[in-house]
C-alpha cells in the first residue's frame, strides 16, 4: 500500500474504530470485541485496494466485522445469541406518556437544537445513553447498533443477526423510545 | 385514524423505510395536525442522526496499533507468498 493509501486508511481507522467495537460488543461480548475488530481491520487493509466505494465505508466495514464475529463464535463453538428474541424484556417506555384516549399526557419538550452534534455535546448525556444501551439485552442493542451505527439496511440487520422482521421492528422501536425518553428527561431536568 | 399513542411506533418504521405508502400518508397527515407529534418525529430523527454521526475518533495509540497489526500481517503474508 502506498503512503497516500496508508494515510487514507489510517483516517478510516480513526473515524470508525470505536463505532465498530460498539457494533461487535453485542455479538461477541466486551472481552472479544477488540480482537474481532482488529482482525476485521486486517481483512479490510488487504481488501482496501479493491474497495470501489459502492457502499458507505461504515457499512462495508460493518459487514467485515460481522463476518469476523461469526468466525469467532464458530471458532469458540458458541452459538450466536440472536436465535430467540425476548421482545417483552424491554417495555415501551413511552406508553406511560399517553392518556386513555391516546393523546399525549406528557408531550415531548423542545430540545432547543436542530443540530445532531449539538444534541450529544454533553458528556453526561452521552454517558447515560451508553449505560442505557449497555443495560439492554445483547439482541436489542445489536439490532440497534447495526442499524444506526453500522448503517446496514433493515433487511441486512435481520439477515445478519437471524432476527425475524417483526421482532427487529419491536426491538428497534423500543430502543428508540427508551433513548428518546432519556434525552427528553435530560433536556427537561438536566439529569438522566 | 392514527392516534398520538401510535406515532412513536409508526415513526420508527418510517425511519427504516418500512412504512407502506398509505401509512406514511396517515403519519404525515397526523403530524401536520398535531404539534406534539410533529416535535416527536423531528426530535426522534435528530436523535437517530446524532447517534449515527457522533464524533468518537479513535486515539492515535489505537490508530497506530491497528495500522501496525495490518502492516505486520501484510508483511507476513507477502513473505509466505515468496
Amino acid at each position: 500500500m502506498n503512503e497516500a493509501k496508508e494515510t487514507t486508511f489510517a483516517d478510516l481507522v480513526r473515524t470508525h474504530h470505536r463505532a465498530l467495537i460498539a457494533i461487535a460488543v453485542p455479538i461477541v461480548g466486551h472481552s472479544e470485541a477488540e480482537e474481532v475488530v482488529q482482525n476485521a481491520w486486517i481483512k479490510a487493509y488487504r481488501a482496501w485496494g479493491n474497495f470501489r466505494g459502492d457502499a458507505a465505508p461504515r457499512s462495508w466495514l460493518t459487514r467485515i466485522v460481522i463476518n469476523e464475529a461469526r468466525m469467532q463464535l464458530r471458532a469458540r463453538k458458541r452459538e450466536a445469541f440472536f436465535s430467540e428474541i425476548d421482545a417483552d424484556a424491554s417495555p415501551d417506555v413511552l406508553m406511560d406518556r399517553f392518556n386513555a384516549d391516546g393523546h399525549w399526557q406528557h408531550a415531548p419538550g423542545d430540545w432547543g437544537t436542530e443540530n445532531p452534534a449539538e444534541l450529544l455535546e454533553s458528556e453526561t448525556l452521552k454517558g447515560c445513553l451508553e449505560r442505557l444501551l449497555n443495560a439492554m439485552t445483547d439482541k436489542q442493542r445489536g439490532v440497534y447498533e447495526l442499524r444506526e451505527r453500522g448503517g446496514l439496511s433493515f433487511e441486512e440487520v435481520c439477515q445478519n443477526l437471524g432476527v425475524s422482521a417483526s421482532n427487529a421492528r419491536v426491538l428497534l422501536h423500543r430502543t428508540r423510545s427508551a433513548l428518546f425518553q432519556l434525552v427528553d428527561h435530560y433536556q427537561e431536568t438536566g439529569e438522566c | 385514524m392514527l392516534k398520538c399513542r401510535d406515532v412513536p411506533a409508526e415513526a420508527s418504521l418510517a425511519l427504516d423505510n418500512e412504512l407502506s405508502r398509505r401509512r406514511t400518508m396517515a403519519l404525515r397527515f397526523h403530524i401536520l395536525m398535531c404539534r406534539h407529534c410533529h416535535r416527536y418525529m423531528r426530535q426522534a430523527r435528530l436523535l437517530a442522526q446524532a447517534w449515527t454521526n457522533r464524533g468518537e475518533a479513535a486515539s492515535e495509540d489505537e490508530v497506530n496499533n491497528v495500522m501496525q497489526a495490518c502492516r505486520d500481517n501484510a508483511r507476513k503474508t507477502n513473505s509466505e507468498d515468496v
